[in-house]
């Protein structure tokens, strides 16, 4: 099981990712990104799926969390936990399982690429991701 | 690491980092400001991000950085670079995702002493007509064919709708439309969220000010602006909502195998680029410009409304309480210009990320009421300090492609500025000091407080200094809607 920490950044907001293996680095990006501005109602559980391709691992990772940002900023739904049907370095198909957002405590624009590199290390994974907020 | 003792003093306010400190940047490197806000700029990765800007193809002259320089991502905020249309590159990362944030600000001929007892009835019914927040719904719903609309037609699609005065449209950067604009090339998935938003103020540092003139500095530029001593204005700072966010990202995906297709040397992924004059050069900027003619009308609907309720609420206590517009800029974008560089007329694409236009008096692009004294400059400060309204140089044009600062400039990380105090605390401080704040959020209202930006006095000084700008006015807060 991995673990997300938020790192400091003069403008925006960041966070430090350590993961386990593939499913469990998607799954500590998006908890850690969303709960860096919003609560979820879980008394109103709401369930999609979602398939994504991408050209490489972080264009994979920056597409998922643009996408859990969309659910958020235009249905108003957080998804919170996740089953990986598919997980590969350029493409994925999940379920996603959330409810409604109950409250904002901040803003978050967009995943962005800046100095973004997902490493592999004898653990499984870490990566540092920089959001426009 | 880059260290400060690697940059050269030019003068006062100009330092330079040589060419050849790293063989991969293609210019100098420039960091406008006093002494005591060059310092600053090594706190946090500012200078790597614009030795990174200095490293991309077709760059001319410099990579600078203005006074309210910060890290970002991609390029640091108050970054500035101009590309050759001929063999550069335009980059969605050096524009940012909020394209055409900017600000606007309308002038009234109300003294404070005759608003102040309806302050509260004032920014109360604002904050009705002119929504906020995360997500939300504008003020105005669109169809499918309106939103088209004013993609491609910004303010001007306001004008013929009833929401703008035709002197709005002079008073705004580029007439308010950015000619180009198509919007085709902005995907379905970006119209979703602008669709719903349109006339909303949105969340983060965007703010509705209401702010009183208290120091004339240049009396006949500020007659012409409509501003005087303790005269009402309003500032709206935004831009272009969930379809902007959406146009970068969109561009930014697609862009990513653009460097290796196009044998471009990115050092940082954020900043992926195609040449100015490729199809997805075009197509980012026909995206682009729309998005930005989106921001350009959202803001002249926040404009009308803000109208309405000076009307609803002063209208009978006071003999005229109509807004004149001073001017809107925006300060995230990229725009093809004319500019000098050495012996050579060049056509450019200038990126302004946290940067303003600064054209100089003269100037075709500007109307004819600002020819003699210059392009209004926007410079709004933090929550709880000042704001300063600035008029455009030649040496902005000769140094900086008529580019100057567009704010304070973050100095402390939001959850450092969580830990410095609560909200409630920020709230109540400005109060005692007269300053009437609505807010959706404390803890955003703790990150934006005053403490967490550099002072602006300070950066407009450093422009001054350096010629990039010259003060017209400055204006304090009185009420503040903070998104």
């Amino acid at each position: 099981m991995g673990r997300y920490q938020e790192i400091e950044h003069t403008a925006d907001l960041a966070l430090h990712l350590w993961a386990t293996d593939l499913p469990d680095l998607f799954t500590m990006a998006a908890q850690g990104m969303l709960a860096l501005f919003v609560e979820v109602d879980d008394t109103q559980p709401e369930t999609k799926t979602l398939t994504l391709t991408a050209l490489d691992v972080e264009t994979l990772l920056i597409d998922w969390l643009n996408e859990l940002l969309y659910f958020v900023e235009v249905h108003g739904l957080a998804f919170t936990a996740f089953e990986f049907a598919a997980l590969t370095p350029t493409a994925l198909s999940a379920t996603l399982r959330g409810g409604p957002v109950r409250a904002y405590t901040g803003y978050v624009k967009a995943a962005t690429f800046h100095d973004l590199r997902v490493v592999a290390t004898p653990e499984g994974y870490e990566t540092e991701i920089v959001f426009d907020t | 690491m880059v260290q400060k003792s690697d940059f050269e003093q030019i003068n006062d306010y100009v330092w330079e980092l040589p060419q050849a400190y790293d063989g991969r940047m293609r210019v100098p490197a420039r960091i406008y400001g006093s002494e005591e806000i060059f310092e600053a700029a090594f706190r946090d990765s500012s200078v790597t991000q614009l030795m990174n800007v200095a490293m991309l193809p077709g760059i001319v002259k410099y990579a600078m950085a203005m006074p309210d320089v910060h890290q970002g991502y991609g390029f640091p905020i108050g970054g500035v670079a101009a590309f050759r249309w001929d063999e550069g590159i335009i980059s969605p990362g050096g524009v940012g995702y909020d394209i055409n944030c900017g600000v606007r600000m309308l002038a009234s001929q109300i003294d404070y002493a005759a608003l102040e007892p309806y302050l509260k009835d004032l920014i109360a019914s604002i904050d009705r007509n002119c929504p906020s927040g995360v997500g939300g719904k504008g003020a105005v719903q669109l169809s499918d064919k309106e939103l088209d609309d004013v993609l491609e037609r910004g303010a001007e699609w306001a004008l013929s709708k009833g929401y703008a005065q035709r002197d709005d449209l002079e008073r705004t950067e580029s007439q308010g439309r950015i000619a180009g604009a198509q919007a085709g090339a902005v995907g379905a998935r970006a119209k979703e969220r602008g669709r719903p938003q349109m006339g909303s103020l949105g969340a983060g540092n965007h703010f509705l000010e209401i702010d009183v003139v208290d120091e004339i500095y240049d009396a006949e530029a500020a007659d012409v602006m409509g501003l005087a001593q303790d005269r009402v204005v309003v500032q709206i700072h935004c831009g272009s909502r969930g379809l902007g966010h959406e146009v970068c990202g969109q561009y930014i995906r697609a862009l990513q195998d653009a460097p290796r297709r196009y044998g471009i040397d990115i050092p940082d992924r954020e900043l992926v680029a195609a040449p100015v004059d490729s199809r997805e050069g075009r197509e980012y900027l026909a995206a682009m410009s729309a998005a930005a003619n989106y921001a350009f009308a959202n803001r002249q609907i926040l404009a009308h409304f803000v109208r309405r309720s000076f009307e609803q609420v002063m209208a009978g206590k006071v003999k005229n309480w109509h807004l004149t517009q001073v001017y809107d800029v925006t300060h995230n974008i990229a725009k093809i210009e004319e500019h000098q560089v050495g012996s050579q007329r060049m056509k450019v694409i200038v990126h302004r990320k946290g940067a303003t236009r600064a054209f100089p008096p003269r100037h075709p692009e500007l109307p004819a009421v600002y020819r003699s004294i210059g392009q209004p400059v926007l410079v709004p400060g933090s929550m709880g300090t000042a704001s300063y309204v600035l008029a455009g140089t030649s040496t902005a044009m000769d140094e900086t492609f008529g580019s100057t600062c567009h704010g304070a400039g973050r100095m402390m990380s939001r959850n450092a500025a969580l830990k410095q105090a609560r909200g409630e605390h920020v709230r109540s401080e400005l109060a005692s000091q007269g300053i009437v704040v609505r807010t959706g959020s404390l803890k955003g209202l703790a990150e934006e407080a005053p403490y967490a930006y550099k002072d602006v006095s300070l950066v407009v000084d450093s422009v001054a200094g350096a010629g990039l700008a010259r003060k017209v006015a400055r204006v304090r807060p009185v009420a503040v809607i903070k998104g």
